[in-house]
């Protein structure tokens, strides 16, 4: 299965499509205003997607089987609280403690006026009928009864793409999760009828591949982190997502953030940015210079901090590199103290010159006894990434070394 | 593109959020938003006599040279501009007494990789478009190397910036 740009842009603009009308159709049954927020396209394991169910809370939610144009399963899954607010805020003025029929049969409601919202959106997009099944109500606390007797769900190492979507009512986030599992063949078939002729595409394999690397390269920095600053921290979420540019920036909280952005050379070329929370970066400076300022940002600050980002970017860059067994050079680093979203738009304008979606690696570093928060965004030029990954070898995916080495010592004189 | 599930009777949200590649036009008195603009620009027009507003969120200069302008006009300094002034005009807004106010264009990053400042040649497009529709630059805060994020009066043509150095408060154009 070959992943083409143009293909990926067709289901991009069905997610979003999908999560307007679902929107919309919720308005026009409540009269309470809604909005789609961040629309992203998502590469996502079956373990953690499993995980991300798992997480102990129960849960309700609304499964349909789909035929016709596509063929697969969509299932709405919404945190049992989650759930009640929604019937509150939609369907009633309040809502009981319980979870009583009356409830269900709102919830059922609820998720099939948004499936069927997604499923007509996503029908328009690629401009075919796409039939629907009577929707079933599911509980549970685990993935097992959502999708547990599917043929379509994924297995722990396979790669899913998921649909992920915000709406928000009356300015409050509705908390779904939303899962499209189709059936392969079906997938297969519209991704090669979206091909653009002549295109390359990306092998789905390759990708899988390089998305298990970019993992360990994760764990790598997270390491990196440790020992040069003493704070424990692990890798918390990693998500491979396929996004339009302008997404990007609004995904970033628009409080003020602490960043350090390079530009990476070679193939691939692209960005890679560490945001950290003004609380964090403190931490750095704390941690890292031996008699902390008093002003955590100014130059002694700042230069632990781009000391920190450069070890950070080259365990990061050389992982992809010994894997793709090529050089990639990065710039020497910025440093940035603004807001969140305006870090982040410069590069994606430069990027906005020449393509309109990118491939995002998007990881999160946190600290478990303090709060230490890093985002980490990595994103290739497209057609960079697309060579590099047409050229990776995937038996080497397995032997490849991924442990960057860090040069301690320059750290430490610096600081 | 943000979907607001605009069914008749249901209320418009105050702010609006104006996201980027975005443009919003309105003659009610809402107040219009954008965050964290870096090298993006927001094009703030305005016509007091019809009171008809518009903000514009623009990502990059030039439209005209690239084939995806006619779908996402708001993407575009050049485009973004042109089509707010129509549907302006559309709305009861006067061509000629339509004033512009400009902010952002920042230039936060050195990379060699970005060629000429991304950020200046926002502005300088955003300029080159009002200048050519003969539309008034009336006041600007631009370049420099700091994000802002705007708010835009839409009953009074206020535009509020809001700049991450200045931390002491707002500036009003």
């Amino acid at each position: 299965m070959k992943l083409d740009v143009n293909a990926l842009g067709t289901f991009y603009r069905m997610a979003r499509e999908g999560a307007g009308l679902a929107a919309g159709r919720l308005t026009s049954m409540t009269g309470v205003q809604t909005r789609v927020g961040v629309t992203k396209l998502n590469f996502m394991r079956g373990s953690e997607i499993r995980a991300e169910i798992d997480d102990g809370s129960e849960k309700v939610g609304v499964r349909v089987e789909l035929s016709a144009g596509l063929e697969g399963h969509s299932i709405i899954i919404f945190d049992r609280d989650a759930a009640l607010q929604v019937v509150q805020t939609l369907v009633k003025e309040a809502a009981s403690e319980e979870f009583d029929e009356m409830d269900q049969s709102a919830v059922t409601e609820v998720g099939q006026i948004m499936t069927n919202g997604f499923i007509d959106g996503w029908a328009d997009v690629l401009g075919t009928v796409i039939d629907v099944s009577t929707p079933d109500f599911i509980e549970g606390e685990t993935a097992e009864p959502f999708f547990g007797d599917l043929e379509t769900a994924p297995s722990d190492e396979d790669l899913a793409l998921l649909f992920r979507s915000q709406i928000e009512a009356v300015g409050r986030e509705i908390g779904y999760k939303h899962y499209l599992l189709p059936e392969h063949d079906s997938m297969s078939e519209i991704l090669e009828r979206q091909r653009v002729d002549g295109s390359d595409g990306i092998e789905y394999d390759k990708l899988v591949g390089f998305d298990k690397l970019a993992q360990q390269g994760a764990t790598e920095v997270a390491s990196a982190v440790t020992t040069l600053t003493g704070i424990e921290t692990v890798v918390e979420i990693r998500r491979l997502n396929f996004v339009s540019l302008e997404t990007i920036p609004e995904e970033i909280a628009n409080e003020k953030k602490v960043g350090v952005a390079f530009s990476f050379d070679g193939t691939p070329s692209g960005y890679l940015l560490f945001l950290f929370d003004e609380a964090s970066a403190r931490e750095i400076v704390e941690a890292t210079v031996p008699s902390p300022p008093d002003n955590e940002f100014g130059e002694m600050g700042t230069s632990a901090i781009k000391e920190l980002g450069n070890i950070m970017a080259s365990g990061f860059l050389d992982g992809w590199a010994n894997v793709l067994d090529t050089t990639i050079d990065h710039s020497p680093p910025e440093f940035i103290h603004d807001m969140g979203a305006a870090v982040i738009d410069p590069v994606v304008i430069d990027l906005g010159e020449n393509q309109e979606y990118a491939f995002v690696f998007d990881t999160q570093i946190q600290a478990a006894d303090r709060a230490f928060d890093c985002d980490i965004y990595a994103i290739p030029n497209e057609d960079d990434l697309e060579r590099a990954l047409n050229d990776l070898d995937v038996d080497r995916v397995e032997d490849a070394k991924t442990t960057a080495e860090f040069p301690v010592d320059e750290v430490e004189s610096d600081t | 593109m943000k979907t607001y599930g605009s069914e008749p009777g249901a209320p418009t949200p105050d702010p609006i959020q104006v996201g980027i590649s975005e443009f919003y036009i309105t003659a009610e008195d809402v107040t219009l938003k954008s965050y964290g603009l870096g090298s993006c620009l927001a094009v703030a027009l305005y016509d007091a006599d019809s009171g008809v507003a518009g903000l514009a969120h623009v990502m990059l200069p030039d439209g005209d040279s690239n084939e995806d302008s006619d779908g996402n006009p708001g993407k575009f300094a050049d485009t973004a501009i042109r089509a707010m002034l129509r549907q302006m005009v559309e709305a009861g807004a006067t061509y000629t007494s339509v004033e512009a106010k400009i902010a952002g264009g920042s230039d936060m990053f050195e990379f060699e990789s970005f060629g000429e400042a991304v950020g200046k040649r926002n502005v300088d497009a955003a300029r080159e478009e009002l200048d050519k529709l003969g539309v008034p630059i009336v006041a600007e805060e631009v370049g420099g190397q700091r994000g802002r994020t705007v708010e835009f009066d839409a009953s009074n043509g206020t535009l509020s910036i809001n700049s991450s150095e200045d931390e002491s408060g707002v500036t009003e154009l």
